[in-house]
């Protein structure tokens, strides 16, 4: 049944409908500044980064420092969507975690990243375990032709000025606590420069790492792409299994892409068993008639919240933001990924598909914000969702917030569950009930799987999803014989 | 013995009696024409033989190749030779034709015996390119995802496609004809007389109209009316409906008339 478009500055009444999403595209544009009074308070909750400028000429000493005292201000962060979700960190035994260079680095890459990346060809790979960069690799060609890959700590060493002129650019520092930390203590980090005019096929590898519980990674990302350069980026970011103790994931990446530049960016996140919060911020910079494909798969942490933006800053900029996710068990993720139109003409393409078995919670926010006198901008964002456990839980809000009247947005979704008729049909074929039910999800990730356009990669995800179904087969089959 | 026996089969679903004592033999390299008006059963009869869940068979048993499945999952029925032609074909989104065909060959070959190797790309692509010339469908037919936005008509060439692929002993067309131009229906038509001829596929073809049966020509063709077959014959049956209407054979066989009469005897 399709639904009124939402908005992120309307507070939805408690007790309203679960799945908000529509059923069918839902044409929605907004007439600037219509904004119901007195209902501001929900929407600061999930609000755009918006952070241009946001080092605001301040050195690396001096935004680590601010970054320190407003850490040591902030309580632990708490994400409220009224009548939706809460997604709480109070439950995270913060002052207990050794962070940043204290969380120390084992001696060698570890197993989990031996065992999760495939093998391939590669530009480079930069892999951080706990609090350092254990190992870096970059083809010794591109160093040739001005391809910086090294730790962001060697990068502010050796290339004071470049990293500085981008560094923070757009991150903010003090939004809560965990994002203060990352900023305040950060260690080791990665710092990936793509010249002008060069094309790599390969992808960069970056990789992070978390050994063992009671340690909180502050990964620190800065990726520069040069003028009318064309490179791929695949991030991961993993855990070793274990089975008490906590420990935390504080992520924050910049990704800048000037005049022309293209990038494929792509990440997968799969935190294992272990109790991994995991609080991250990424943003990506489109410049003038630059392009940015965007495609994390976010499989598993204890509890995680994403703030994924991707803004354009320069007329002529285009991009696809997907994204796939997948909870299980106990698990809470909550993404925010915003579509953000600075200025026009712009494009862009927002699909992400999720799926929720055992007893976990997903929420998924979408925004689209086109800012004042972004004119001829055009973008269009879906969200579809599968249910595979009565138990659990998939909320997904698109919101759109336009300023500006010469433009088109609009959204849809789904939220869907296992389709019986499917499932007898595919056994009429030979496949048994399990094997139906994992080709139906697989099939449902498919179109964006495949959009990664990197076999390895697709591989690597269809087969952690593939084995998360295999772990929820007793749980998806309860529910189907159930209804 | 018949490939395919039914016997005395009563199924319900929900509350409601729908089969009511239906009697039937099929086996390879025969085809049988099951013909009724709406309602009168044949399409409970396809989702039960293949094992529906939501139809309840209450009485009778179904036999194939003199073992009981009455039992049986829908994929170990498919597995021992069974398939189904869906009225209505279900869309897969995300998997491709080719991708489907290659791993359902593959389930099925993993449950004969002890299990046999899955099929070799080369052993593949001969099977298919073959059988998509028997349906005359483009190449790129087969990389698009199932039943994914296709037209009525890529639907019903797509059902005989897996068919040719998966090389059934008995297949079950449930109303393949439905919603079929002329050329779709003499293709897809074709193609089940073909299979019959070079395979020795049974088939049981379901159908409301007589058109189909003029491209492919059954040598058994039963009426279902109510639940139960009243009329049993060879092809001069189909002639005698599109002569007299399913009213006059209903007028015959009012309800209440005792028990159905084979009118070859």
């Amino acid at each position: 049944m399709p639904e009124a478009p939402r908005f992120s500055d309307r507070e939805t009444e408690p007790g309203a409908g679960p799945t908000p999403s529509n059923g069918a595209g839902t044409a929605a544009t907004r007439a600037p500044g219509a904004m119901k009074p007195g209902r501001h308070r929900e929407a600061s909750l999930y609000h755009a980064l918006g952070g241009a400028g946001a080092a605001d000429g301040r050195t690396l000493a001096q935004l680590r420092a601010d970054a320190r005292a407003a850490m040591a201000q902030a309580p632990l962060p708490v994400w409220r969507r009224s009548g939706f979700w809460s997604t709480s960190f109070e439950s995270l035994d913060f002052d207990a975690l050794a962070g940043g260079a204290d969380a120390g680095a084992p001696a060698g890459v570890p197993a989990v990243v031996e065992r999760t990346l495939p093998e391939r060809a590669r530009a480079g790979r930069i892999v951080q375990a706990d609090g350092g960069v254990v190992s870096l690799m970059l083809e010794p060609a591109l160093a040739e032709r001005g391809v910086i890959l090294c730790s962001l700590e060697d990068a502010f060493a050796h290339h004071p000025e470049l990293v500085a002129r981008w560094y923070s650019k757009r991150l903010t520092i003090d939004r809560n606590k965990l994002e203060a930390a990352n900023a305040a203590l950060w260690s080791g980090g990665v710092f990936l420069y793509v010249p002008d005019e060069l094309h790599v096929e390969d992808p960069f590898e970056i990789v992070y790492a978390i050994t063992r519980p009671g340690i909180a990674q502050y990964a620190r990302t800065l990726v520069v792409g040069a003028p009318h350069s064309d490179f791929r980026v695949h991030e991961y970011d993993l855990a070793e299994d274990f089975d008490s103790g906590q420990a935390l994931f504080a992520g924050a990446l910049e990704l800048y892409l000037q005049d022309g530049a293209r990038v494929r960016l792509a990440a997968l996140q799969d935190f294992g068993s272990g109790e991994v919060y995991d609080s991250s911020t990424r943003v990506v910079e489109v410049g003038r008639d630059a392009y940015c494909h965007w495609l994390p798969a976010l499989l598993g942490g204890h509890l995680v919240h994403q703030h994924l933006e991707l803004a354009v800053a320069e007329p002529g900029g285009d991009m696809a933001f997907r994204g796939v996710f997948f909870a299980e068990e106990q698990e809470h993720l909550d993404v925010f990924a915003v579509d953000l139109h600075e200025t026009g003409p712009s494009g862009g393409d927002v699909h992400w598909r999720g799926a929720a078995t055992g007893e976990s919670r997903a929420s998924f926010e979408g925004l689209i914000k086109i800012d004042p006198g972004a004119q001829q901008t055009h973008t269009y964002l879906q969200i579809h969702s599968m249910m595979l456990s009565p138990k659990a839980r998939l909320d997904a809000i698109p919101s759109v917030l336009v300023s500006s009247d010469d433009v088109s947005a609009s959204h849809g979704g789904t939220v869907g569950e296992l389709d019986e008729a499917a499932i007898f049909y595919m056994q009429t074929r030979g496949f048994d009930r399990a094997a139906a039910v994992r080709l139906i999800i697989e099939g449902f990730f498919e179109p964006l799987i495949s959009e990664l356009d990197d076999e390895p990669l697709a591989g690597v995800v269809r087969e952690k999803i593939a084995d998360k179904l295999a772990a929820a087969r007793e749980d998806i089959e309860t529910y189907a014989t159930a209804r | 013995m018949a490939d395919l026996e039914i016997r005395d089969l009563h199924v319900r679903i929900e509350d409601r009696e729908i089969l009511k004592g239906v009697d039937l033999d099929v086996s390879r390299g025969e085809i049988h024409a099951l013909m009724g008006p709406n309602g009168s059963g044949k399409s409970t009869l396809a989702s039960t033989l293949m094992g529906h869940p939501a139809y309840e068979i209450t009485e009778g048993s179904i036999t194939f190749k003199g073992e009981d499945i009455t039992e049986l999952e829908p994929h170990e029925r498919a597995k021992a030779g069974l398939f189904l032609a869906f009225q209505y074909p279900v869309a897969i989104p995300g998997v491709s034709v080719a991708n489907f065909l290659r791993m359902a060959i593959n389930a099925k070959r993993a449950g004969i015996g002890d299990g046999e190797p899955p099929i070799g790309v080369k052993e593949f692509r001969t099977h298919l390119a073959h059988a998509i010339e028997l349906l005359d469908v483009d190449r790129s037919f087969t990389s698009r995802h199932l039943n994914d936005g296709f037209s009525g008509g890529e639907k019903k060439r797509a059902e005989i496609l897996q068919m040719a692929m998966l090389k059934p002993d008995v297949a079950i067309l449930d109303e393949t004809d439905s919603g079929l131009d002329i050329d779709a229906l003499r293709t897809v038509a074709e193609g089940v007389q073909k299979l019959h001829d070079e395979q020795g596929l049974g088939a049981l073809i379901i159908t409301h109209y007589q058109r189909i049966l003029h491209y492919v020509v059954p040598q058994f063709v039963h009426i279902m009316l109510d639940g139960r077959i009243v009329l049993e014959g060879g092809v001069e049956l189909v002639e005698r409906l599109e002569r007299e209407g399913y009213d006059q054979i209903r007028a015959q066989f009012a309800a209440g008339e005792p028990d159905a009469v084979r009118a070859s005897d």
